[in-house]
C-alpha cells in the first residue's frame, strides 16, 4: 500500500453562518491521482480551500503526512508542501511570464532548486519559454493554465491541487490539460483535482470521490465510478462514457 | 398564553422608552430652572446638543447609507452664512433670533448643494473615493466663500449684532428643542418606507436595486436631509456665536467631531449619536478647561483606539456583552 | 520676451514643487494598492519629518541633505510602527472605512501633537548655500529646489526598482493586485505590508526634507499636502510609480501657473474642481487604463 499523502476528516466549514461543508473526508494516496467531482456549488472548490488554508474550517482534522494543517496561514501551508491553482486560475496579469513563476518558488525552501524547476517547466511548456516576458494578462487561456500549473510545480510541491483546469478551454485544449495531467502523475506527482468534466476525470483518476450538497456521497476508483450507472445518470448523461 | 404575554411586554417595553423619554426631557428642560443656565454645565450641555443635531445629520448619510460624508463642515457652514447673510442685509425682516423661517432657509440651502454635489458624486463614486469628493467640494466652497467679496467678507467673516443676546436660556431650550426634534425625525424616517429602502441599500445595494429602489435616488435624498440638518445646526451655532467665518465655522474640526461621536457611540443606531455626543462634549468643553491645549490630540487618539478595540462603539458593546437572541 | 521667462520659471518651479507631491503619491500608491488604506496621515507625517529635519540643523547643525539619511531611517521604522501599531487588524479585515478613520485619528493627533510642542509658528530650513542659483537657459534655479528635483527622481527610480528587480519587490505587486492568490504562494501578507508601510512613510520622510529645504511649513499644513498627494495620485493612477510622480509634477504645474494668472486662492479652486472632474470621469488616472483597479 502506497503511503497516504493528504487525510481530510469529518470536516465541517461554513461561510458565516452559512454551512457549506458537512462531515467530509477524504484520503488522498502519494502518486495517484484524485478527482473530486459533483455539481456546481456542492462543495468542492470549498474543499480545496479549506486544504490550502483560506479557510478555516469549523471542525474536523486535515492531515499531510502525519502534520496536522488545521490554522495554519495559506502561505505556512505551501511551504509543507501544497500548492492550490484556483478556480479561474487568478494569475498576476500585470506580471510577466517569468515573474509568475518567480513567485512560485517564493519559499526559501524552493529557490535553490529554483533553475532546476524552471528548466522543468518550460520543457513542460514551451511556449512558456519563447513568451517569458510577456505580461500575463495578455496569454490565452490555454496558456494561462499553463502558466498557472507550472507556476505550482515550481513551489516544488508535494501535493498539487487544480481547481477546474479545464474551465473555459476548447475541447482540444481540455485534452492537453488532462494529458499533462497524466503525465505529471507519471512524473511522481500526486494531483488532487476538482472537476466539473467528469468524464475525462474520472478516466484519468485512480480514486475519486463525489460531493453533493457538501457532503461526500460516494467514493471509489475512478474506473468504478465512470461505469457507475447513477453517476453516469447524473453527471455524464444517459449514453452513458463518451469517447 | 405566551405569545400574549410577549405582546404585552413588547408593548410594555414601548411604554417604558416614553416614559424614560418624558424624563429626560423634562429634566433637561427644566435645568434652567433647577440649575444656572449660564453655569458651565449649561454650556456643556448647550454643547451636547448641538453634537446631538450634527452627528444624528451624518449619521443619517453614514449610518444608513454606508458612504462616509467628509464634507460636514461644508454644510454647517453654508447654514452659519445662510442665516449670516440673510439677517445682515435684512431679508426676512425679522429681529430677533432663531427664527424659525431663517433656520429652515438655512438649511435648505446646503440640501440644495448636497444635492448639486451629491447627483454626480454619488453616482459615480464609491466608498473613499466619494468621501474625497465630498472633501474636495468642501474645500472649494470654503474658497467660494473667502473669494466672496462683500458678501462674505473672505477670511474675516460676518458679524451678527450682539444686542439681541440676553441670556442662555433661549440658546439652551433652543438647542435642546432641536436635538430632541431631530433625533425623532431621523427615528421615525428610519421607520417609515424611505428608511426601510435606505437600509435596504446599505446592506445589499445590487439587491435593493433589483426590487425597483431607485439608489440613486434615495442616497441623494439620504445626503441632502443630513446637509438640512447639519445646515440647521449652523445656523443655531451662529446665533450662538455671532461671528460667521472660515475658522470659526468651516474648521476641520467640524468634519471630524460627528465622525468621532457617531464612531464612539456606536454607527448606525439613534443612540449611538446621542451617547458620543455626551462623551466628546466632555472632551471639548471640561477638556478644553483641564487638559488644555492637549485635548485636540485625545481625540485622535481616541478615534484610534475605538477603532481598533471598539469599531462598533459604545452601542456595539452591549451587543458583545448580551448577545440578542 | 520678459514674460516668457517669468512663465518659464513658474513652470520649473511648478515641476519642482510638483515632484515632492509625486513622491507623496508614491508612498500613497504603495499603501493603497497592497492594503486598500487611504493614509491620509501622510502631509502630516511629511510634515513631522520635516520638524525631524529642522531640528537635526538647528540644533545640531547637520546639513539637511546629510540628515536624509537618519530621517529616512527613522521613517522606514515609523512606517513599520504604523502598521504594527495602527493598521494590521484594519489591512488583514480589508476595513476600507476603518482604516480611514485611523488615518484622519493619525492625522488630528499629529496636527496637534506639533501645535502644542513647536508652535504653530512657521518653519524652514535655510541653508548658508541654499539660494545659490544657477542661470540656464534664462531660468533662475535655485540649487536646493535642483537639488530636491534631484532627490525626487532619484527617489522615484529607486522605488521602481526595487519593485521591478527585487523578489520581495515584485511580491508586493502581486499583493497589491490580488492578496489571496499571493498567500497560495507562500507570500505572507504582513510581511508585505510592512515593507510597503516603510516605504511609504520613507518616502515621505523623503519628502519632508525636501519640502523643508525649500519651502516653509508649519503643522496644519499636513492636511493641504495630503490633499494635494491624493490629487496627485488620481491625476496620475494608482499602481504605477512614475505615473503618481507625473501626476504630482502636473499638478504643480497647475497649481503653480493657475497662482500666476488667476492668484493663489482661485488657484486652489481650479486644482480641487481639477480633483473632482478627473474623480467623476477618469477615477483611474490620466494614465491609467480601465482595466486598472480602482
Amino acid at each position: 500500500m502506497a503511503n497516504q499523502l493528504l487525510e481530510v476528516k469529518g470536516l465541517d466549514v461554513s461561510y458565516g453562518d452559512v454551512q457549506a461543508l458537512w462531515d467530509v473526508s477524504i484520503q488522498v494516496e502519494e502518486g495517484t491521482i484524485v478527482a473530486l467531482v459533483g455539481a456546481n456549488g456542492a462543495g468542492k472548490t470549498t474543499l480545496l480551500k479549506a486544504i490550502s488554508g483560506l479557510i478555516h474550517a469549523k471542525k474536523g482534522e486535515i492531515v499531510l503526512s502525519g502534520e496536522s494543517l488545521n490554522n495554519l496561514k495559506p502561505q505556512e501551508i505551501v511551504d509543507r508542501g501544497i500548492t492550490h491553482v484556483p478556480e479561474g486560475r487568478r494569475l498576476f496579469a500585470s506580471l510577466t511570464i517569468m515573474e509568475n513563476l518567480r513567485l512560485g518558488a517564493y519559499i526559501p525552501r524552493t529557490r535553490p532548486l529554483f533553475t532546476e524547476s524552471l528548466e522543468r517547466v518550460f520543457t513542460l511548456f514551451p511556449v512558456l519559454k519563447n513568451r517569458s516576458n510577456q505580461k500575463a494578462g495578455t496569454l490565452s487561456g490555454g496558456e494561462q493554465q499553463m502558466l498557472a500549473i507550472g507556476r505550482a510545480l515550481m513551489a516544488h510541491p508535494k501535493l498539487i491541487m487544480l481547481d477546474e483546469p479545464s474551465l473555459g478551454l476548447s475541447p482540444i485544449l481540455v485534452k492537453t490539460i488532462f494529458q499533462l495531467i497524466s503525465i505529471l502523475n507519471e512524473q511522481k506527482a500526486t494531483i488532487l483535482l476538482v472537476e466539473q468534466n467528469v468524464n475525462q476525470a474520472l478516466k484519468i483518476a485512480h480514486q475519486a470521490y463525489v460531493l453533493k450538497n457538501g457532503k461526500t456521497v460516494m467514493c471509489g476508483k475512478g474506473c468504478d465510478l465512470l461505469a457507475d450507472e447513477e453517476v453516469c445518470k447524473a453527471y455524464i448523461g444517459e449514453r452513458g462514457s463518451k469517447r | 398564553m405566551k405569545d400574549k404575554i410577549y405582546t404585552y411586554l413588547k408593548t410594555d417595553k414601548r411604554n417604558i422608552s416614553i416614559i424614560i423619554i418624558a424624563l429626560v426631557v423634562i429634566v433637561f428642560g427644566a435645568l434652567p430652572f433647577y440649575s444656572d443656565a449660564d453655569s458651565f454645565f449649561a454650556y456643556y450641555l448647550f454643547l451636547v446638543f448641538i453634537y446631538i443635531i450634527l452627528a444624528q445629520g451624518w449619521n443619517l448619510v453614514a449610518g444608513y447609507t454606508g458612504q462616509i460624508s467628509l464634507g460636514t463642515h461644508a454644510f454647517f457652514a453654508l447654514g452659519a452664512y445662510t442665516t449670516a447673510i440673510i439677517w445682515l442685509h435684512d431679508v426676512t425682516k425679522t429681529w430677533y433670533y432663531f427664527d424659525p423661517l431663517v433656520m429652515i432657509i438655512s438649511g435648505i440651502v446646503p440640501a440644495i448643494f448636497a444635492i448639486i454635489i451629491g447627483i454626480p458624486l454619488l453616482s459615480r463614486l464609491r466608498g473613499d473615493y466619494f468621501s474625497f469628493g465630498t472633501l474636495a467640494a468642501a474645500e472649494v466652497l470654503r474658497i467660494l466663500i473667502l473669494r466672496g467679496g462683500k458678501f462674505t467678507e473672505g477670511a474675516m467673516g460676518l458679524r451678527l449684532p450682539a444686542e439681541g443676546f440676553t441670556n442662555m436660556e433661549i440658546y439652551y431650550w433652543t438647542a435642546l428643542f432641536l436635538a430632541i426634534l431631530v433625533t425623532a425625525v431621523v427615528y421615525f424616517l428610519i421607520r417609515s418606507r424611505i428608511g426601510l429602502a435606505l437600509r435596504a441599500l446599505s446592506e445589499d445595494e445590487l439587491s435593493a436595486a433589483s426590487h425597483g429602489i431607485n439608489i440613486l435616488q434615495y442616497k441623494v435624498l439620504a445626503f441632502a436631509i443630513g446637509s438640512f440638518i447639519m445646515g440647521l445646526c449652523g445656523s443655531l451655532f451662529a446665533y450662538y456665536l455671532f461671528i460667521v467665518s472660515p475658522p470659526a465655522v468651516m474648521n476641520l474640526n467640524w468634519m471630524f467631531l460627528p465622525i468621532l461621536i457617531c464612531v464612539l457611540g456606536g454607527n448606525g443606531t439613534i443612540l449611538g449619536p446621542i451617547i458620543g455626543a455626551f462623551v466628546v462634549g466632555a472632551l471639548f468643553s471640561y477638556g478644553d478647561v483641564f487638559v488644555g491645549q492637549i485635548h485636540p490630540m485625545l481625540s485622535g487618539i481616541i478615534i484610534i483606539l475605538v477603532m481598533k478595540f471598539m469599531p462598533t462603539g459604545i452601542m456595539g458593546l452591549k451587543d458583545r456583552i448580551s448577545p440578542h437572541r | 520676451m520678459g514674460d516668457i521667462g517669468l512663465i518659464s520659471q513658474v513652470v520649473v518651479n511648478g515641476i519642482l514643487f510638483g515632484s515632492m507631491y509625486g513622491i507623496a503619491a508614491i508612498g500613497l500608491s504603495l499603501i493603497f494598492g497592497t492594503m486598500r488604506i487611504v493614509f491620509i496621515a501622510q502631509g502630516s507625517v511629511i510634515v513631522l519629518t520635516s520638524y525631524f529635519c529642522f531640528w537635526l540643523f538647528s540644533l545640531l547643525g547637520i546639513d539637511p541633505y546629510l540628515s536624509l539619511i537618519p530621517v529616512l531611517l527613522v521613517s522606514l521604522l515609523l512606517g513599520a510602527a504604523f502598521y504594527y501599531g495602527l493598521f494590521r487588524e484594519a489591512a488583514a479585515l480589508k476595513d476600507r472605512i476603518g482604516s480611514l478613520l485611523i488615518a484622519v485619528g493619525l492625522m488630528f493627533f499629529l496636527e496637534n501633537f506639533m501645535t502644542v510642542v513647536w508652535t504653530p509658528n512657521p518653519r524652514a530650513v535655510v541653508t548658508s548655500y541654499g539660494f545659490t542659483t544657477f542661470q540656464i537657459l534664462g531660468v533662475q534655479l535655485t540649487l536646493t529646489r535642483l537639488i530636491g528635483l534631484l532627490i525626487a527622481v532619484l527617489a522615484a527610480v529607486a522605488v521602481s526598482m526595487f519593485l521591478k528587480k527585487t523578489l520581495i519587490g515584485t511580491a508586493v505587486r502581486a499583493t497589491s493586485e490580488d492578496v489571496e492568490a499571493s498567500t497560495l504562494m507562500g507570500i505572507n501578507p504582513d510581511w508585505v505590508n510592512i515593507v510597503t508601510f516603510a516605504i511609504g512613510i520613507g518616502l515621505a520622510g523623503i519628502a519632508g526634507v525636501t519640502l523643508a529645504t525649500t519651502y516653509s511649513f508649519d503643522p496644519v499644513y499636513g492636511f493641504e499636502f495630503a490633499l494635494k498627494a491624493l490629487i496627485a495620485l488620481t491625476l496620475g493612477g494608482i499602481g504605477r510609480v512614475y505615473a503618481a510622480l507625473w501626476g504630482g509634477i502636473i499638478l504643480g504645474l497647475i497649481e503653480l501657473l493657475g497662482t500666476f494668472f488667476v492668484g493663489a486662492g482661485w488657484a486652489q479652486g481650479i486644482v480641487f474642481m481639477i480633483f473632482l472632474l478627473a474623480m467623476t470621469f477618469r477615477p483611474y488616472g490620466i494614465f491609467g487604463g480601465a482595466g486598472d483597479k480602482v
